[in-house]
C-alpha cells in the first residue's frame, strides 16, 4: 500500500537533515505505529506521504498502481490524496459549517462518487462507528469523542488506501481512546488499506501490527 | 464538487448573513446610481434629439449666422439654390416673442411652407385642419405647450376664429390670432410656425434670414459638399451638418454626466471594497477548514475558485437587484423631476426611459466584475495558504516568499505613483474629460492606503517604547505590527475619510467662491431682465423720465455668438461700463488692460480662457453683426453662470460697429431714501410688461439654494462613504480578534480580565481609526484639492480658490474616531466571549 525509500526531509534553514534516507513500507491490511520523541519529525514524515510539505528526496509509493506522490505536482497530489489516503488529527477537524452527514460526504464528492450512494455508505459506515443517527446533526453538539469517530468515518468512506493518523487521540481521555483506536484498527483491517498511526501511547503501539520508532539516527 | 462548492458557500452565508447582506446591498446600489443614471440620460438625450429633429427636420446641410445679430444674406440663398447638387432650400427665420403679458417667451420660427413641407414635416399645421384653409394667412401655430400655458384657443371649424393675440419683441409688436396648432412638434416645446414673410416683415432681419436648411440630391455626397462650401462662406456664417446638433447637446452634458458616472463607480467601488473585508475574513476564518479540504484532496485551484465564486454569488443578486432598483429609480425619477439630473441641460419634459438589453447587461457585469474584484485577492490568498501550517497555527497573511517582493513594491513602485500624480494633475483634458485628473485621484487613495504601516509605524513606534498600561501596550504592539487585518480596515476609513473630506472641501470652496462671485456681479440691488427678448421700449422710456426713482440705471443686451461650431454658442453681452475700469463691475482674475482707442476690447469669462486658449492683451476675431471683427482681449473674468463662455463688450463699442444696442436686462440703483417707491415703480412695470424684476439679495438667495440643492446628493454619497468606512472596520476587527483567538485566550490564561480584553480591541479600533483619519484627511485634501484645480476647470470650466472648511472636516473627523471605537466594542464582545479553555485546548 506505502512504500517509501530514501526519503530526506530537512527543513529550509535547518543546520541538520531531520530524516534521512528512510525506508520502510506498510502493506495492505498492515497497521504501523510511528513512535518516537516530540520534535523528531514525526507529523513532518505524515506530511510528506500525504504530499502536503515537500521532501527533499526520496521515492513515495502508494496504492496498487504505485505512483510516486513526491514526482506530482500540487494537483496531482491532491487528486491522489482524494483517492487513495484518508487522514485523521489529533485535533479532529469536523468542519463546524456541515453537518456530520455532509462532513462525511466530502471525500465521496471529492472523488465524484454517484450521489445516490453517499446516503447507504455513510449510513453504514455511521452504525459501524457507532453514531446510528447522527447525520444531520451538527458538529458543535459533539463531544471529542464523538467528533474523532465522525473524523475516522471521513477517512474511510471512500475507501483509502492508506490511512494516515497523527496523534488521533492526543485529545481523548484514556478510555475513550481506546475505544477510538479498536474502531479504526477495526476498520482499516476489514477495509485491507494500510495505516500509519503516530502515537505516544505505548500501550496503543501495541495494538499494532509493527512499531516503527523514529530518530534524530533513523528509523527502527 | 459543485455540491461542495454550494454546501461552502450556503454556510458562509447563513453564518455571515449581516455582512454578506451588506456587501450585496453595496454592488446593488453601485449598479442602480450607475444604471439609473444611464437610463435617465439616454432617455433625457433622446428626448431632446427627437425634438430637435421634429423642428430642424432632417436637412443634410445648415447654414448659419455665427452671432445672433447676423443672417444669411438673401444673395447666398439664391446662390446655394443654383447650386446643381441642391435639391432644395429651406430658409428658416427663428427669434424670440412674447404672446401678450405671457412671461415665459417663446420660440417663433418662421417657414417656407413650400419647402417645409419636405425638410421639416414636423412644423406643418394640422392638415385639413380649421384655419388652414388660408395657408399661413397672418396667422400663427401654436404647440401644444404653448396652448396650454397662454390658455389661447385654436378655432373650430368655421363656428369660431382663433384667439386674438399679439407677438411682441422689443419694439415690434403683431397684432395677430392663433390659426391652428402644431400637432407634430414635441408636446413639451414651446413653438410658434408662421409664414417667413410675415414673421420677417415684423421683426426682421430685413436683407436674410437667420438660417438656411438644404437637402442635396440624391447621389451627391453631402460631407465633400459641405467641405467645398464651407470654405466659400463668409467669416460670419457657419455650416454645419444637422446631427451635429444632437452631437453638441450630449457634448456640452457630457463632462456632467461622466462626472456623475464616476460617482456612481465610487459606489460599486465601494461595494467591491465590502466584497473584500468580507471575503478577506472569511477566508481568514475558514484557513483551518480549507486546508482541511485540502488535506482530503480538494484540488488547489478549487481553493481559488471557491472563494471567487462566493464573490459572484454576492454580485450576481446584487447586480440583478442593482438593476431592477435602477430602472424603478430612473423611472421615479423621470416622471417626478423629468429628464434633468441637476446639470441644468434638459429642464423640460418627462422622457421615457427605455431599458435595452445591452447596457443592462454592461451594468450587470460591471457589478459582478466588482465583486469578482474585491474576491480576487483572498482568494488568492487562499489558495497559496500553507496546507500544514494553516491546519496547524491557522491564517497565514501572506506566502513567506512575498516579503521581499512587497519591500521592492514599497521601494520603487510607490515612489513612481508618487511622482505620477504632479504629472497627471498636469495634462490636460482628454477630449472635454478631465481623465488624467480621475487618475489621479486614484492615485493619491492608492498611496493613502499604501502608507497605512509606515505611518503606523512612525506614529506608535515611539509610543511602543514607553511605560504602557498592559492593554493598551497589546493594541500599540499589534497594530505595529501592522498584521493585514488592520490594514484593510484602516484602508476602508483612509478611502471613505477621503473621499467626505474631498468632498466637503470641494463643495465648500465652490459655495465660498460662489458667494464672493455674486458679491461682485451683483453690485446693484435690483435687476430687471425680460429673458432674451429686448425689454419694451415704453419700460426704457419711463426710466428716462425725472419720476422714476432711481440714481442710476445700467443697461445690458444678451446675444450670443459662435466661436466654435461644435460647442453651444457663448454669451455676447453688451453693456453699460466703465471702458476705462471694468473691474468695477466685473470679477477679474488677473490683469486688466486699459482700452486702446481705436481697439475694440473686450473681456472674457474664464471658460472661454480654457477652452479658446486665450489671455489678456491677445486679439481674438469675433463673429459680430455678421462680420468677423478684430477685438483686444482685455482681461478674464470669472463667471459661474455660463458654462460655455460669455464675451462682454461695452456698449458704446457695439453701436460704434454699428450694432443696435437693445437692452434686455437692467440694473438698478433706487435713489437715496426712495427705496419703496422703487420697489413699487418695478412691481408696477413687471407687471404690466411680463418682465421680471428680482432684488439682488433675491437673486444670491435662490442661486446659494439652488447650489445647496444640486449638492445635497453629495453629503448622503459621505454618510454613505463613512458608514461604509465603519463598517469595514468593526467587520475586519472582529474577524482579527476571531483570528488571534489563541493571543487572546492566552492573555486571559495569563491573567487579563475580560474587561482587559475589551479594552486592548477597543483601543486597537481608536489607533487603527487615528491612523485611518488622519491618512484619510491628507489624502482627501489632496484629492479635494485635485478636484477644485483640476476636475473642475477642465470638466466644467469653474476655477475656483481651495478652501478647507475645518469647521466641518474636524466635528465629522471626531464623529468618527467615537463611532470607529463604538464598531470596536462590537469587536471586542466577541474577545470577551471567546471560550479561552476549548481555545487553548487547540480543538476548534
Ligand atoms: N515549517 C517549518 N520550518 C522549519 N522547521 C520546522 C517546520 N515545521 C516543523 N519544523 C521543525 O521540524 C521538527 C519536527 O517537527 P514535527 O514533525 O512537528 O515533530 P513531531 O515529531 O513532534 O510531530 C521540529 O523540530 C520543528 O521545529
Ligand atoms: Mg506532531
Amino acid at each position: 500500500m506505502l512504500s517509501v525509500t530514501g526519503l530526506t526531509k530537512r527543513h529550509p534553514g535547518a543546520s541538520r537533515a531531520l530524516f534521512n534516507a528512510l525506508r520502510f513500507a506498510v502493506g495492505a491490511g498492515e497497521v504501523v505505529a510511528l513512535v518516537g520523541e516530540s520534535g523528531v519529525g514525526k507529523s513532518t514524515l505524515l506530511n510528506c506521504i500525504a504530499g502536503l510539505e515537500d521532501a527533499d528526496a526520496g521515492e513515495i509509493r502508494i496504492g496498487p498502481d504505485a505512483l510516486d506522490m513526491h514526482r506530482l505536482d500540487e494537483a496531482a497530489r491532491a487528486s491522489l490524496r482524494a483517492a487513495r489516503i484518508g487522514f485523521v488529527f489529533q485535533a479532529f477537524h469536523v468542519l463546524p459549517t456541515l453537518s456530520v452527514a455532509q462532513n462525511i460526504a466530502v471525500p465521496l464528492l471529492l472523488n465524484r462518487v454517484p450521489s445516490t450512494e453517499h446516503a447507504p455508505r455513510i449510513e453504514a459506515l455511521l452504525r459501524r462507528v457507532g453514531l446510528d443517527g447522527f447525520g444531520p446533526r451538527w458538529p458543535a453538539s459533539l463531544s471529542g469523542g464523538e467528533l474523532q469517530r465522525v473524523a475516522i468515518a471521513r477517512a474511510l468512506v471512500h475507501r483509502p488506501a492508506l490511512i494516515l493518523a497523527d496523534e488521533p487521540t492526543g485529545n481523548l481521555d484514556p478510555r475513550i481512546a481506546g475505544e477510538v483506536l479498536s474502531l479504526l484498527l477495526e476498520q482499516v483491517r476489514e477495509e485491507h488499506a494500510g495505516a500509519l498511526i503516530v502515537t505516544h501511547s505505548r500501550h496503543i503501539a501495541e495494538c499494532c501490527d509493527r512499531i516503527l520508532e523514529l530518530s534524530p539516527e533513523g528509523l527502527r | 464538487m459543485t455540491r461542495l462548492a454550494w454546501w461552502l458557500v450556503r454556510a458562509q452565508f447563513l453564518s455571515r448573513r449581516t455582512a454578506t447582506a451588506l456587501s450585496m446591498l453595496a454592488i446593488a446600489l453601485g449598479v442602480a446610481l450607475g444604471y439609473a443614471i444611464h437610463l435617465i440620460n439616454a432617455a433625457a438625450l433622446a428626448d431632446f434629439s427627437q425634438a430637435m429633429q421634429g423642428i430642424q427636420g432632417e436637412p443634410d446641410a445648415v447654414i448659419v449666422a455665427r452671432d445672433s445679430a447676423g443672417h444669411v444674406p438673401h444673395a447666398l440663398i439664391d446662390e446655394v439654390a443654383r447650386d446643381e447638387a441642391v435639391a432644395l432650400v429651406a430658409p428658416v427665420i427663428e427669434t424670440r416673442v412674447r404672446l401678450g403679458r405671457e412671461a415665459n417667451a417663446a420660440r417663433l420660427i418662421g417657414i417656407d411652407l413650400f419647402s417645409a413641407a419636405v425638410l421639416m414635416p414636423a412644423l406643418l399645421p394640422r392638415e385639413g385642419g380649421a384655419g388652414s384653409g388660408g395657408l399661413f394667412d397672418g396667422g400663427l401655430y401654436a404647440s401644444q405647450a404653448l396652448l396650454e400655458s397662454t390658455g389661447l384657443r385654436v378655432p373650430e371649424g368655421t363656428q369660431s376664429a382663433g384667439a386674438d393675440t399679439t407677438a411682441i419683441r422689443g419694439e415690434s409688436r403683431w397684432e395677430t390670432r392663433i390659426a391652428g396648432d402644431l400637432p407634430a412638434v414635441a408636446a413639451t416645446e414651446r413653438v410658434l410656425v408662421a409664414d417667413i414673410a410675415w414673421v420677417q416683415a415684423r421683426f426682421g432681419p430685413r436683407q436674410g434670414v437667420s438660417e438656411l436648411r438644404v437637402r442635396l440630391m440624391p447621389g451627391v455626397r453631402a460631407e465633400a459638399w459641405r467641405a467645398a462650401w464651407a470654405k466659400r462662406l463668409p467669416p460670419g456664417l457657419d455650416l454645419r451638418a444637422a446631427a451635429d446638433n444632437a452631437a453638441r447637446i450630449s457634448n456640452i452634458s457630457r463632462a456632467y454626466r461622466v462626472n456623475l458616472n464616476v460617482l456612481a463607480l465610487v459606489a460599486l467601488l465601494t461595494g467591491a471594497f465590502l466584497v473584500f473585508a468580507t471575503q478577506l475574513t472569511a477566508v481568514a476564518q475558514r484557513s483551518t477548514q480549507f486546508a482541511l479540504l485540502g488535506v482530503l484532496g480538494l484540488p488547489p485551484r478549487m481553493r481559488l475558485l471557491q472563494v471567487l465564486f462566493e464573490g459572484l454569488a454576492i454580485g450576481l443578486p446584487g447586480s440583478a437587484i442593482g438593476l431592477a432598483l435602477g430602472y424603478a429609480l430612473a423611472a421615479a425619477f423621470t416622471r417626478v423631476m423629468g429628464g434633468d439630473l441637476g446639470g441644468g441641460f434638459f429642464v423640460a419634459g418627462t422622457p421615457t426611459v427605455v431599458p435595452e438589453a445591452l447596457p443592462a447587461l454592461g451594468f450587470f457585469l460591471l457589478g459582478c466584475g466588482a465583486s469578482l474584484m474585491g474576491a480576487l485577492y483572498p482568494a488568492w490568498l487562499n489558495r497559496v495558504q500553507p496546507l500544514a501550517q494553516a491546519l496547524k497555527t491557522g491564517f497565514a497573511q501572506g506566502p513567506a516568499d512575498s516579503i521581499g517582493h512587497r519591500a521592492m513594491i514599497r521601494r520603487i513602485a510607490l515612489p513612481a505613483i508618487i511622482a505620477s500624480i504632479p504629472l497627471l494633475t498636469a495634462l490636460p483634458a482628454i477630449d472635454g474629460l478631465p481623465l488624467a485628473g480621475y487618475a489621479a485621484i486614484a492615485m493619491v487613495l492608492v498611496v493613502g492606503i499604501a502608507a497605512a504601516p509606515l505611518a503606523t509605524r512612525v506614529a506608535f513606534g515611539a509610543a511602543a517604547k514607553t511605560d504602557l498600561a498592559a492593554p493598551l501596550r497589546i493594541a500599540v504592539q499589534n497594530v505595529i505590527q501592522a498584521p493585514l487585518m488592520a490594514q484593510v480596515a484602516a484602508s476602508g476609513l483612509i478611502v471613505s475619510f477621503a473621499l467626505t473630506v474631498s468632498m466637503v472641501t470641494m463643495v465648500a470652496s465652490f459655495r465660498t467662491a460662489l458667494d464672493q462671485w455674486l458679491d461682485a456681479v451683483l453690485p446693484a440691488p435690483h435687476y430687471m431682465r425680460s429673458k432674451g427678448l429686448p425689454l419694451p421700449a415704453e419700460l426704457l422710456a419711463a426710466l428716462d423720465l425725472p419720476d422714476a426713482p432711481f440714481a442710476r440705471v445700467e443697461r445690458m443686451a444678451t446675444g450670443s455668438l459662435s466661436l466654435d461650431s461644435r460647442r453651444p454658442p457663448a454669451a455676447l453681452l453688451v453693456r453699460e461700463i466703465d471702458r476705462a475700469d471694468p473691474g468695477t463691475r466685473l470679477p477679474f482674475t488677473g490683469p486688466v488692460l486699459a482700452a486702446r482707442d481705436g481697439a475694440v476690447t473686450v473681456w472674457v469669462s474664464e471658460a472661454l480662457q480654457e477652452m479658446q486658449g486665450l489671455g489678456a492683451g491677445q486679439t481674438l476675431r469675433l463673429p459680430l453683426l455678421g462680420r468677423e471683427i478684430e477685438v483686444v482681449v482685455g482681461g478674464v473674468w470669472r463667471d459661474y453662470a455660463r458654462q460655455f463662455g460669455a464675451v462682454v463688450m461695452a456698449a458704446e463699442d457695439y453701436r460704434a460697429l454699428g450694432g443696435r444696442f437693445e437692452a434686455t436686462d437692467l440694473a438698478l440703483w433706487p435713489r437715496a431714501g426712495a427705496e419703496e417707491a422703487a420697489r413699487r415703480w418695478l412691481a408696477g412695470q413687471a407687471a404690466r410688461h411680463g418682465v421680471e424684476s428680482v432684488p439682488s439679495d433675491e437673486i444670491r438667495r435662490i442661486s446659494l439654494s439652488i447650489f445647496d440643492q444640486s449638492f445635497a446628493v453629495t453629503h448622503a454619497l459621505e454618510a454613505a462613504a463613512m458608514l461604509i468606512g465603519l463598517f469595514g472596520l468593526a467587520v475586519t476587527l472582529a474577524a482579527s480578534v476571531w483570528l488571534r483567538a489563541r493571543e487572546l485566550a492566552t492573555l486571559a490564561a495569563l491573567g487579563f480580565s475580560r474587561a482587559m480584553l475589551a479594552r486592548a480591541v477597543v483601543f486597537e479600533g481608536a489607533l487603527i481609526a487615528l491612523i485611518g483619519l488622519t491618512l484619510g484627511l491628507v489624502s482627501g485634501l489632496a484629492v479635494g484639492a485635485i478636484l477644485t484645480e483640476v476636475v473642475n476647470p477642465q470638466a466644467f470650466h469653474w476655477r475656483m480658490p481651495l478652501r478647507v472648511p475645518w469647521a466641518q472636516v474636524v466635528p465629522i473627523a471626531l464623529a468618527t474616531l467615537v463611532a470607529g471605537m463604538l464598531a470596536s466594542r462590537f469587536a471586542a464582545r466577541q474577545a470577551t466571549r471567546l471560550p479561552a479553555a476549548q481555545v487553548l485546548a487547540g480543538a476548534q
